[in-house]
């Protein structure tokens, strides 16, 4: 079956790890470079986080999310450099345009912050397989049914695009064009709308049924088929990740 | 011991202005094997829903009468306590998996887990299940990776591992092709040998006059008759209420050949063959 986790099977340390460690890793990722504000953290920061996902070998999986959003980041420095206000110090000239230091400065900072929080994230989402966060997060007391929002669309999505694609197979065979240039394609898309919506809602309402004849809604306490997961250093990691924020803040506090 | 007992249940669809239930009455024994038969749109898939409380407590709508499931009365109780007593299994295999278990073992683990069963129970259950639907072999298979029949027998599979006491089945072979549905009577018949009260709707008759005690024929949301499948079979009047006899039946019917002793037809192919065998065919 297809699948639209970006979840990458690996052995390593980082896929040994807590989903909940890595859920305070992207805490402390967010928090650092706001509570130090110095250029030199962030890219400590950038550092580290570049480290964790060379040593969980996910490094290549990344090339096209840091790809995109360099793309963006690209766009932010050359507008900060060119047109920031308060920019003084010519770095040099092209043509008619000058570049500034203090955009430019400004403007690394955001990119090393963006890239910091892109791959904190990365972590999570390349090292945890969606069940095993979403059973953490449940154990820690999640709604199980916010639980089973979350699981279920990463196996409802890529049924759903299979049934579409059976829906434009049909339609294909009966003459209907489906490639070509955007405006075909554009006008392919509609007829397939009615009936994956509609289709979808209808297997909703029996998929909801079915949901309930199982107990779904059964308001006394869950278990569970699978022993819970047991991680090592889980609450070394966590309590060294909060340490860490609270000596950032006594940092920016007291010197 | 009566284990089904409904009594003048009405019941109407939110928006509809039609009875889709009306004054259904009757009673089911421990351990019947009870076939309900109607056109479309009689009213079986109400009354099997009905029996778990999918009717009235999902779609609301207006209800009267009652239904009592091994002492419970429906309208008082959840969907989730009724199923502790009576599973129900539907027609499309694939809106029945929940999509959020990565293997089939998982899968029927999911109602378990929401009931709260303690852990070594559940295994003991789901082996059961697994093994009594013959699906043991595919267990570590992603749900979604099974042909119709398969997946099919594993929505019974998570109904059967709840241990219901009643299993109500609403045209579970419609969406199959002829093996699949062939592996699913072969599983529900297993079911009812394991003592278990089945209520089949299925529009495959001569499988119905097979497997069935008594049949229950619907027709615009009342009941018709609820007798043995000879009785039912036999009646001159099934072609008005939409449903064709088994064709073992259509012939002796056309060859005027009762069973000896009897006013009915035969309903299945060895019934026709002992009343039709002295024919010198």
């Amino acid at each position: 079956m297809r699948s639209i986790s970006l979840y990458t099977e690996r052995n390593t340390v980082i896929h040994a790890m807590d989903p909940i460690s890595k859920l305070f890793y992207i805490l402390f990722a967010l928090l650092i470079p706001i509570i130090l504000p110095s250029i030199k953290v962030s890219i400590v920061c950038v550092v580290l986080g570049l480290i964790f996902l060379l040593v969980a070998r996910v490094f290549k999986k990344t090339i096209p999310v840091f790809s995109f959003v360099f793309l963006i980041l690209l766009t932010v420095i050359i507008i900060q450099g060119l047109f920031r206000p308060g920019n003084q110090t010519t770095l040099f000239h092209f043509g008619p345009f000058t570049l500034y230091k203090e955009g430019l400065m400004f403007a690394f900072g955001v990119a090393f912050r963006v890239i910091n929080i892109v791959s904190a994230f990365m972590i999570l989402i390349l090292t945890t397989k969606p069940s095993d966060l979403v059973e953490s997060l449940v154990r820690k007391g999640l709604s199980s049914k916010i639980g089973y929002v979350i699981i279920s669309v990463f196996q409802i999505i890529p049924e759903m695009m299979s049934s579409m694609e059976t829906i434009t197979d049909a339609q294909r065979s009966r003459g209907m064009e489906t490639e070509g240039n955007l405006q075909t394609r554009m006008k392919a898309f509609l007829p397939l709308l009615g009936p994956v919506i509609l289709g979808s809602l209808a297997n909703t309402k029996e998929r909801a049924m079915a949901l309930e004849v199982r107990g779904f809604n059964s308001k006394g306490p869950k278990t569970y088929l699978l022993e819970e997961k047991k991680y090592r250093y889980s609450k070394v990691v966590q309590w060294g990740i909060l340490l860490g924020i609270a000596c950032a803040l006594a940092w920016r506090i007291l010197v | 011991m009566k284990k089904i007992i409904v009594e003048n249940l009405k019941y109407k669809y939110p928006l509809s202005e039609k009875l889709a239930l009306n004054n259904v009455s009757f009673e089911i024994e421990q351990g019947e094997f009870i076939g309900v038969i109607g056109r479309n749109l009689s009213g079986k898939s109400t009354l099997c829903q009905a029996m778990v409380g999918l009717v009235p407590h999902f779609y609301k709508g207006a209800y009267g009468g009652k239904v009592i499931i091994d002492g419970l009365e429906v309208r008082n109780y959840s969907i989730a306590d009724i199923s502790l007593k009576v599973g129900i299994v539907f027609q499309n295999p694939f809106t029945q998996i929940t999509g959020s278990k990565m293997t089939v073992y998982e899968e029927i683990a999911f109602g378990l887990e929401n009931l709260g069963i303690s852990r070594a129970e559940m295994i003991n259950r789901i082996d059961f299940a697994l093994n009594l639907l013959k699906i043991a072999p595919f267990k570590e298979r992603s749900p979604f990776d099974l042909s119709g029949g398969q997946m099919q027998r594993m929505a019974i599979a998570s109904i059967i591992a709840m241990k219901p006491e009643i299993i109500v089945l609403d045209e579970p072979t419609s969406q199959l092709d002829p093996e699949g549905s062939e592996e699913v009577f072969r599983a529900i018949q297993d079911l009812s040998k394991q003592g278990i009260t089945v209520i089949l709707a299925e529009h495959k008759m001569e499988k119905m006059a097979e497997f069935c005690n008594r049949i229950l024929l619907l027709d615009d949301g009342k009941v018709v008759d609820f007798d043995v499948p000879e009785k039912v079979f036999s009646r001159d009047d099934l072609g008005e209420h939409g449903v064709n006899a088994p064709v073992y039946t259509r012939v002796c019917k056309a060859l005027n050949k009762k069973k000896a002793g009897t006013n009915d037809y035969p309903v299945t192919l060895e019934e026709a063959v002992r009343v039709l065998g002295g024919m010198g065919l």
